[in-house]
């Protein structure tokens, strides 16, 4: 592949901006600004569901020589408009045959400190850049994004020291029109601290930052609600404790459900 | 006993539409009531990742739409069924956004399940979860397709499951075999 000259930020998360997602695909665009490539930023759920939106984001994949898709983990894949808009570029391109050759790259991130978890969805956005006629520019997977917080990498200093390294390696391949090196995939997908310390730390903090969320909205006392267990035909635990308006409102609907058969 | 069916198939995908008749025909024989969804037609926002489904209204999506009540005759079904199009091994965006909007099920607080980080379960018992993917010829996903399902079995821990694949190009008429076959890995039919 010759040299690069374009790079398309394609951001997976309805966060936006601020998003993981963003920060740590912003930090690799501005590596490949600096070695010269000009960035463009594509946000997913802002294009797939009009057909101008879509005409968008068909027109910078095809200008892009580099397409970096950000995108977090959503139930062991992507949030629906990703998968959307790998469905819409997959139909254009078997239409219209590429005119010249692209890198796709993706980094995933998710809350769960094992990377391993995005292993599939890589997998996933594999066979898409080869159904695609993209060249497969690798995938880096970042564990334990609560650590990250949609904060901008260079203001986590040692937190997202291997991450900004393994980043700043995937440049330099990128720039020159190379996948990423395994080196790169490895250092960007390292944790700053080892796994079975990260997993206690999940476990500690995660509870005491969604309690402390929970308590900003007035939700701390319902965190074990079950609104919707009481048609269940087994069900023990009772369900009358903590109900807001709202699961009352959902109860009601429960009584009115109404089944039907084909 | 009640099963629902997430239909994630495009307008017009006839194989997809055969075996959700299929599923619902071998139930109703057993006195089952079924509920067929078809996801693209109903009124389901895109999750917008807020996480108010665990802390501002704890085990109920904020998005009043028909994606709250997708997850709620979900997760009150006995069997609930995802039936999609295979997608470079994965799921359509039609049958995700109905499943990016039924984490309120699960807990935010983290624990070790199978030797990693998992979500707490919300609820004592689940549905029983049936993944059938219909996949194109000429391509070959069916293992990720199933290492997928597999690995969402580990979230939603359905009391039993299974996960298979069709091939679109083969006979139509080996469908209810192939329905009946899942349907008994399900534990729904015996």
């Amino acid at each position: 592949m010759s040299q690069p000259r374009n790079v398309l930020l394609l951001i997976g998360s309805p966060r936006i901006q601020r998003s993981n997602s963003y920060v740590i695909g912003k930090f690799l665009a501005e590596k490949l600004e600096e070695k010269g490539l000009v960035s463009e930023e594509a946000f997913t759920t802002r294009l797939v569901n009009t057909h101008e939106g879509t005409e968008k984001l068909l027109d910078s994949v095809d200008s892009a020589d580099v397409i970096v898709l950000a995108t977090p983990l959503y139930v062991d894949s992507f949030p629906s408009p990703t998968i959307k808009a790998l469905e819409l570029i997959h139909e254009h391109r078997k239409a219209a045959s590429p005119k010249k050759p692209q890198l796709f790259v993706t980094i995933i991130n998710s809350g769960f400190p094992e990377k391993e978890h995005m292993d599939i969805a890589i997998k996933i956005l594999q066979n898409f850049a080869e159904a695609s006629s993209f060249t497969w520019g690798g995938g880096i997977r970042v564990g334990w994004g609560m650590a990250l917080n949609g904060e901008p990498l260079s203001e986590k200093k040692g937190m997202t020291r291997k991450l900004t390294r393994g980043l700043t390696l995937a440049s330099v391949n990128l720039s020159t029109g190379q996948p990423t090196s395994e080196e790169a995939e490895e250092l960007a997908s390292a944790l700053f601290v080892p796994l079975f310390l990260a997993k206690i730390m999940t476990r500690l903090f995660g509870k005491r930052e969604w309690n402390k969320l929970a308590k900003e909205n007035d939700a701390d006392t319902k965190m074990y609600d079950r609104p919707y267990e009481l048609n269940r035909q087994v069900g023990t635990e009772s369900t009358s404790q903590g109900k807001t308006e709202t699961h009352k409102k959902a109860d009601l609907q429960d009584n009115q459900e109404n089944w039907r058969t084909i | 006993m009640k099963a629902v069916i997430f239909n994630g198939a495009k307008e017009g995908d006839l194989t997809i539409k055969a075996v959700e008749k299929e599923i619902a025909n071998q139930l109703i024989k057993e006195g089952w009531e079924v509920e067929p969804l078809e996801l693209r037609d109903m009124r389901i926002a895109n999750c917008t990742g807020c996480f108010g489904c665990w802390v501002k209204t704890p085990g109920i999506c904020v998005i009043d739409d028909d994606g709250r009540e997708t997850t709620r005759k979900a997760f009150q079904s006995d069997l609930l069924v995802w039936l999609s199009p295979v997608t470079f091994g994965g799921y359509s965006s039609d049958l995700k956004k109905a499943l990016d909007r039924i984490i309120p099920i699960l807990l935010p607080y983290f624990q070790m399940y199978h030797g990693q980080i998992h979500h707490e379960m919300r609820y004592k018992k689940y549905p029983k979860l049936l993944v059938i993917g219909v996949q194109e010829p000429g391509v070959n996903y069916e293992e990720t397709f199933i290492a997928l399902a597999e690995r969402n079995m580990l979230n939603f821990r359905p009391p039993a499951h299974a996960a298979s694949v069709f091939q679109r190009d083969e006979n139509p008429e080996t469908i209810p075999a192939f329905v009946d076959e899942q349907l008994k890995k399900t534990e729904v039919i015996s």
